[in-house]
């Protein structure tokens, strides 16, 4: 029960940042929101607008990368599941549109928040590659923590930004994942991808 | 001179102008860039209000994206230089960012990446690192391209802007790109194996 409030104030809070803003949030906009009491959202969050705040993005960051997992989870070899999960964080990258906004309008609020959950979200990144890399043959020396890693980093890398590779077009993902990025882990090259189904 | 052609032009400031970016960076190194206003960037400098508002009309805002500039235009003038003297493409991009990663870490501006990250970290955030790349790109592309073919210059200046970005906010103590040895172990397995049918004979 607990949780549900806690869940629930989270996601009422994220909807006032794109609402209002980071800067113009406050804890009354969140619980009347929320559809709760302030003296409610303190007791889950003491410390007041910087605790929620920053509870309200982590929680969003995790919602992102779950829902991204398990949009790519049964696909049937990891250079699918890499270009799948490159396309896929891509467009709800592009498709959130709170992200978007606050993106646009408060990066200097935003990203320094964002660069709180870095290291932990790059675990479980890392954690999840590390799994999808048993069995599979790495390059000579190469231990599947740092196969993991790296791929955690660029992992990463692309969900801000694409650079110079069109990130919606599916033979430019399977180049990027076949002949860039899996190249440097892998024992053998992954072959050419699959036609684009999605 | 080869250096030359391929390195990043730095930007045109007279003697007056130099000493008060030099003076910018001694009190952002101190007190960062909030705390630091014009008044006392004159009093470090030597010189009248007037005459830094004469040098930098904009305000504190242009002065201080001239310091980033100048500063940014040095230190690429340096890795540029570095990449170029290496005897292979390993070596070239080992020396890159081991120069870029030193510069960066002993920098007087090192206050504003510890202290003032959210004037930073938008750079490198959705909607604006692209424009990075762009700008390494076009920085980098030239000298790159003395060892790999032009067309795979630019894709491998991203992938090492990438990784530069990645190991800078994120540290990893194996792959330290202040130490010469780990950088080159990182280069090599890493971003050569992309690239290796793309190196000049």
């Amino acid at each position: 029960m607990a949780d549900d409030v806690r869940t629930r104030i989270l996601g009422a809070t994220v909807d006032c940042l794109g609402r209002f803003g980071i800067a113009k949030t406050t804890v009354d906009d969140a619980a009347k929101a929320a559809g709760v009491s302030r003296a409610t959202v303190y007791r889950y969050f003491p410390d007041g607008k910087d605790e929620l705040l920053a509870a309200a993005i982590e929680a969003a960051v995790a919602g992102f990368f779950t829902e991204l997992a398990v949009a790519v989870d049964d696909a049937p070899d990891l250079a699918t599941l890499l270009e799948r999960a490159i396309r896929v964080s891509h467009r709800m990258v592009e498709e959130h549109a709170v992200l978007q906004k606050v993106a646009e309008t408060e990066p200097e609020r935003l990203m320094p928040q964002l660069s709180q959950s870095a290291p932990l979200v790059k675990e479980a990144i890392g954690a999840y590659f590390a799994e999808k890399l048993a069995g599979v043959a790495l390059r000579d020396g190469l231990t599947v923590a740092e196969a993991a890693d790296w791929l955690a980093r660029m992992g990463l890398s692309f969900v801000f930004g694409g650079g110079r590779w069109d990130l919606d077009d599916p033979v430019a993902v399977a180049r990027l994942v076949r002949e860039e990025l899996l190249v440097a882990i892998l024992a053998e090259p992954p072959g050419p991808a699959e036609p684009p189904d999605r | 001179m080869v250096v030359t052609a391929v390195s990043p032009a730095l930007p045109d400031l007279d003697e007056q102008q130099e000493r008060i970016l030099d003076a910018a960076l001694a009190l952002v190194a101190r007190w960062g860039v909030a705390k630091t206003s014009l008044a006392d960037v004159a009093r470090e400098a030597g010189c009248s209000r007037a005459t830094l508002y004469r040098a930098f009309p904009g305000g504190k805002r242009h002065l201080f994206a001239a310091v980033a500039r100048r500063e940014l235009a040095v230190a690429a003038a340096e890795v540029s230089a570095a990449f170029h003297d290496g005897d292979d493409l390993a070596e070239s991009l080992t020396r890159a960012l081991v120069v870029a990663a030193r510069l960066l870490a002993d920098h007087p501006a090192r206050y504003v990446l510890d202290h003032e990250p959210e004037l930073v970290l938008p750079y490198l955030g959705f909607g604006r690192i692209d424009a990075l790349y762009d700008r390494a790109v076009a920085t980098f592309g030239p000298v790159v391209a003395t060892r790999v073919r032009e067309a795979r210059a630019a894709w491998l200046v991203e992938w090492a802007v990438r990784v530069f970005i990645s190991y800078v906010t994120g540290p990893d103590p194996t792959f330290d790109l202040t130490d010469i040895d780990r950088t080159r172990s990182l280069v090599e397995r890493f971003i050569v194996p992309a690239f290796a049918a793309d190196v000049h004979p």
